[in-house]
């Protein structure tokens, strides 16, 4: 909703981090640098799967070097990403590994007082291999006799067994599922493949850990959580929390790959307690491509209905692959099966998914978390029913999704709420009529070289993981904020949630001001660390404003309160008789009694009152958890262009919609939109890390000119995209607030793969629909046709 | 074993020197022989250093020897070897008569790149998917080669000799590209294809002819990125001398091109795709140049 109604929700000031990151003086963790610092190094395996018979850091040592091995670091099995509770934390890990299961698996950390020394001093362990079978397939690894990637994990204090390289499996079953697909009237099945794809942050994980005097340490840190990389060094090192200081850092992006602790984050910790010195790892491109990659999905949909499309069962079994090591399979798979049962209403459905072990980049949270590949199924099936029953799509999804008053699940079964905020119908209106969705071509019509075509996909993404349950949750999901009133009138807000860079952050502090009835400007966001702020889960799930700014409101609720009794007193009135309203002239928050028109004061004023009559400071320092975990929605309409000699796809314009309730930062919010756009095209047409099957070697060998993201060259000109929200206020959001940034990207493969159908009448059911996969596909519907239509006269003779 | 090797350390030592002339940058090449490369634009060579496919013990950089930047228009044209690809692609004289150049340069589209690298870095580099060689090849530039003992004058079509080879010989320094003037009627064009813009090309292509009514009376087709080196097709050339303009000959052309040039398959895109693609973008860059001839002629 873009109101009206708000002072500073929704306003267009420039973003408090704007300048700072324009002109380059903003200090992200690849910046930080400490008095008598070293550089450290990580060794990494050349060998997708391979014990460590033996390691010499001799040479390395003898260049001046530090070295980490296995044998100097803590045994004890971790989870580097600790969102999860333990009954649902496999915990596979260790600082450095003993067992090389992907390529690029940390071996070794070595620090000296150079990087450039480090780096020789790395070259000069030796390390003697056993190499194992490497397995680099889903296939490969299930089969009986496969080499064991693990053997057990650690779940709950007790070791568990893994068979077949299964890491993981999770079953949802609703309704009774045989009962309904026996009562289907028509019953359509597919798969469905995704990719497995690199998150292409801008900023390289970075750490740098200083040891202390007394026994703790300070970390600055790429990281989506502050407190959970202070909890589990904490952990790890065994050190008590009060003296394991954590920084908030600006973060270069992410896109969920620091929504754990970085794996070169405690080997950086190790590597400075060992040195006795500051350390600091900054991670390569290269490295930072072999240490993370989204979810890749094999997805076999059925879907059961009536003769009207009225769906009444649905099955699914999705498979993904984990790589090395297991960071969120559980969430993971739980969120999948969820996303899939909250687009469409089915009354049987069965979900069975499967996480599997390979000797691979370990999989992690991007963008999305499972959406994506639930939509892309889940949206291009939905728009092939609709074309084999002649509906338009619009309809026949309007007819069956999950709105008002339903159940939404915000990422899996643990996490459900009622919708109580619904803009799809506005949405997909309003998003049809600016792509010109009535105009659009009939699929397979076109016989030139260039042919158009316009997708539709619809979908959401979930606003945090909160529930309503008081134990057994499956995951930690609680905000805290400190407000606290300067001196002068101005705010302090303290929060350590992390921002993505989507300017969530910002929004918080026009959270606070509308609260305050003080302008944006006079809500200042301030540095802090683990030792100053309270607990925040991670900036994940969309969770950012809908659930840190419920948390940052409810300590603005109780300072304003505390303004108004305060304000009463001097202004010898009731305190029910006053209101705060920010005054642009003034620059400052003035509190007045509408109806003794002479009885007003400035917020500043008032703190200057208290401060210098020794009354106090006023603040207040508030922790929360959501209860609900409303559905964010959004429309994606793109239009394509095929080359159908060239085999490649253009994207011409798009029409993107967002429900998330009311817009705290339109400006901000849309470029979201747009920038999901970017990433969905990535994702649809052209983004595939490929692994050699027999080596298990990145085939780009993590360079990244071989690992090719879209940019502005391909995105549709300014004007050709369209980004439009819904009018929806969400009762259980901050100012009606809900979330938006992750859906930004959920339906985008579907709605490519919707606008290729339209524009050559073929399907495609694997992403990314690349060139050479768009010629094939030509050239198998050529010969099809060929064979189809039997030849009445002589093939025409060339002149 | 690739997996410690990296774009960012340079772990090796390495002495830089930045000479202010010439004579100086000869003396010394001439002192440091094989242990010294030189260094253009840097945004090939600085990578190979921190990859350490190349670890010279100096490094000259030639970017202070003013006299190698300046394009000159006289009768041809006339690029200094370290007029950068950003310089050359707004150059007015290349962006009027040699349109493939311009395109060419264009095609890098990362403004960095575009800033930084030069246009006879990008030659020497000699990769086989420089984005400049088709164009340059197409053109029949001239590489004037100087170094103490005199200079001489290499043919673009002699200039590569493999994979990161070029005819340059120890101790010489390429000072600058000489395009001849188009002759009347000429027309140009350069394509490129990549998996995004700002890529590596998958397949390449500069193409000039010259049009004396609907006649091609001259024509040289150059291609990138599916060979070890940048090439030319004769034969496809062969195919159009003197030939009617039309979809018919350039078609056959692009075919007999998509036929000589020998691609492989690598992470960028596979052998048959740029068979397939190269047909395409010759047949696509002959038209458009074959168009812009005529468009000349009208003027």
């Amino acid at each position: 909703m873009l109101s009206t109604e708000f002072k500073s929700v929704g306003d267009a000031s420039w973003r408090k981090d704007g300048i700072a990151k324009v002109t380059g003086s903003e200090k992200y963790a690849p910046d930080v640098s400490v008095d008598r610092m070293w550089f450290g190094r990580v060794l990494r395996s050349p060998h997708a799967h391979a014990r460590i018979k033996s390691v010499d850091t001799s040479a390395a040592e003898a260049l001046g070097a530090v070295c980490l091995t296995f044998a100097d670091v803590p045994q004890t099995r971790y989870n580097e990403r600790i969102v999860s509770t333990p009954p649902c934390l496999y915990r596979d890990r260790t600082v450095v590994a003993d067992k090389a299961r992907h390529v690029g698996e940390a071996l070794v950390g070595v620090a000296a007082p150079t990087e450039e020394l480090a780096e020789k001093a790395l070259r000069a362990i030796k390390i003697e291999y056993e190499v194992l079978q490497v397995i680099t397939t889903m296939e490969q690894a299930r089969k009986d006799g496969a080499e064991p990637i693990h053997d057990t994990v650690l779940l709950d204090g007790k070791d568990k067994p893994i068979v077949n390289n299964v890491a993981v499996q999770r079953t949802i079953d609703v309704g009774d599922v045989e009962k309904g697909f026996a009562e289907a009237e028509y019953v359509i099945e597919r798969s469905f493949k995704t990719s497995r794809i690199y998150h292409a942050q801008m900023e390289p994980k970075s750490v740098v850990c200083r040891p202390e005097i007394d026994g703790g340490i300070t970390v600055w840190a790429s990281t989506q959580s502050i407190h959970n990389t202070r909890i589990l060094l904490g952990q790890i090192y065994d050190i008590p929390l009060s003296k394991v200081n954590v920084k908030k850092v600006m973060l270069g992006g992410s896109f969920g790959s620091s929504i754990q602790m970085n794996s070169v984050t405690p080997i950086c910790v190790g590597l400075a307690l060992k040195a006795g010195h500051p350390v600091k790892i900054a991670t390569t491109r290269e490295e930072d491509m072999h240490d993370h990659v989204r979810y890749p999905s094999e997805i076999k949909l059925k879907l059961g209905m009536k003769k009207d499309g009225t769906l009444i069962a649905g099955e699914m079994h999705a498979n993904i692959d984990v790589g090395a090591h297991n960071i969120q399979a559980f969430p993971f798979l739980g969120g999948l099966g969820g996303f899939w049962a909250s687009l469409y209403k089915l009354p049987n459905m069965k979900y069975v998914g499967t996480a599997v072990y390979t000797n691979k980049t370990p999989s992690c949270a991007m963008q999305g978390f499972g959406a994506p590949q639930a939509h892309f199924a889940v949206e291009c099936l939905m728009d092939e029913i609709a074309h084999e029953l002649g509906a338009d799509p619009i309809d026949f999804k309007l007819n069956q999704y999950v709105g008002l008053g339903g159940t939404f699940w915000g990422q899996g079964p643990a996490s459900k709420c009622i919708i109580r905020s619904d803009g799809v119908p506005e949405l997909l209106k309003t998003g049809a009529e600016l792509i010109g969705w009535d105009k659009r071509p009939k699929p397979g019509s076109q016989t030139g070289r260039m042919r158009k075509g316009i997708g539709m996909a619809r979908g959401f993404h979930t606003s945090g993981v909160g529930h309503a349950k008081a134990s057994g949750a499956e995951m930690i999901d609680y905000s805290g904020a400190i407000v606290k009133l300067n001196e002068d009138g101005t705010v302090d807000l303290i929060q350590s949630l992390m921002d993505h860079g989507g300017g969530t952050n910002h929004a918080i502090s026009k959270i606070v001001a509308e609260e305050l009835g003080v302008p944006t400007h006079m809500v200042g966001l301030s540095p802090c660390d683990t030792r100053t702020s309270l607990y925040d889960v991670t900036t994940h799930a969309t969770r950012g404003i809908y659930a840190g700014g419920a948390a940052a409101l409810k300590a603005a609720k109780e300072v304003k309160a505390q303004i108004i009794d305060w304000a009463a007193r001097v202004l010898d009135v009731l305190p029910e008789s006053l209101v705060i309203e920010p005054d642009e002239d003034l620059g400052q928050g003035v509190i007045y009694c509408p109806n003794l028109a002479e009885r007003r004061m400035t917020v500043g004023e008032l703190a200057r009152y208290l401060h210098l009559n020794s009354l106090g400071t006023i603040s207040s320092s508030q922790s929360m958890r959501q209860v609900n975990c409303p559905p964010a929605y959004v429309s994606y309409f793109v239009e394509v262009e095929v080359d159908t000699d060239t085999g490649q796809i253009h994207t011409r314009r798009a029409a993107l919609g967002s429900d998330c309730g009311t817009v705290v930062n339109p400006a901000l919010a849309s470029g979201q939109l747009i920038g999901g756009l970017s990433k969905g095209q990535g994702y649809a047409l052209t983004e595939d890390n490929q692994w050699d099957p027999e080596t298990g070697e990145l085939v780009s060998k993590g360079f990244w000119v071989d690992g090719k993201t879209p940019s502005m060259s391909e995105s549709p000109k300014v004007g050709d995209i369209d980004t439009h929200f819904a009018h929806t206020y969400e009762p259980t959001g901050p100012f009606g607030a809900k979330g938006l940034g992750e859906a930004a990207k959920n339906p985008a493969a579907a709605a490519f793969g919707n606008a290729v159908y339209n524009a050559l009448g073929i399907r495609f059911y694997e992403i990314p629909i690349t060139p050479e996969k768009v010629l094939a596909a030509l050239a198998a519907e050529k010969s099809t046709k060929s064979r189809q239509a039997a030849p009445k006269a002589p093939a025409p003779v060339a002149e | 074993m690739y997996m410690n090797t990296n774009t960012r350390i340079i772990a090796p030592e390495f002495d830089f020197a930045q000479p202010k002339s010439l004579d100086e940058g000869f003396a010394l090449m001439d002192e440091h022989g094989a242990d010294a490369r030189l260094i253009a634009g840097g945004t090939d060579l600085l990578v190979q250093m921190k990859m350490e496919r190349i670890s010279p013990a100096w490094v000259i950089s030639l970017a202070r020897i003013d006299e190698l930047r300046a394009i000159t228009a006289g009768k041809g044209l006339s690029l200094g070897a370290m007029a950068s690809i950003k310089e050359v692609s707004v150059a007015a004289p290349v962006k009027a008569g040699y349109a493939a150049l311009a395109e060419a340069c264009n095609a890098y589209s990362t403004v960095s790149i575009m800033l930084m690298g030069t246009i006879g870095g990008n030659i020497c580099n000699a990769s086989p998917a420089a984005d400049t060689a088709p164009a340059l090849l197409a053109f029949d530039a001239v590489a004037v080669v100087k170094s103490a003992r005199g200079s001489r004058r290499v043919a673009m079509a002699d200039f590569f000799a493999g994979p990161g080879k070029s005819a340059l010989k120890p101790g010489e320094i390429l000072t600058a590209i000489e395009l001849p003037e188009p002759a009347a009627g000429s027309g140009s064009a350069f394509l490129k294809i990549s998996r995004v813009v700002a890529d590596i090309s998958q397949v390449c292509v500069g193409v000039s002819l010259v049009r004396d009514g609907d006649r091609i009376t001259d024509c040289r087709i150059a291609l990138g990125s599916v060979a070890p080196t940048p090439i030319r097709i004769a034969g496809a050339e062969a195919a159009l001398g003197g030939q009617k303009g039309g979809d018919a000959v350039f078609d056959k052309a692009a075919e007999i091109a998509a036929r000589d040039i020998k691609p492989i398959s690598d992470a960028r895109a596979s052998e048959s795709y740029r068979r397939h693609a190269a047909r395409i973008i010759v047949r696509d860059a002959l038209k458009t140049a074959w168009q812009r001839a005529a468009e000349g002629a009208a003027k």
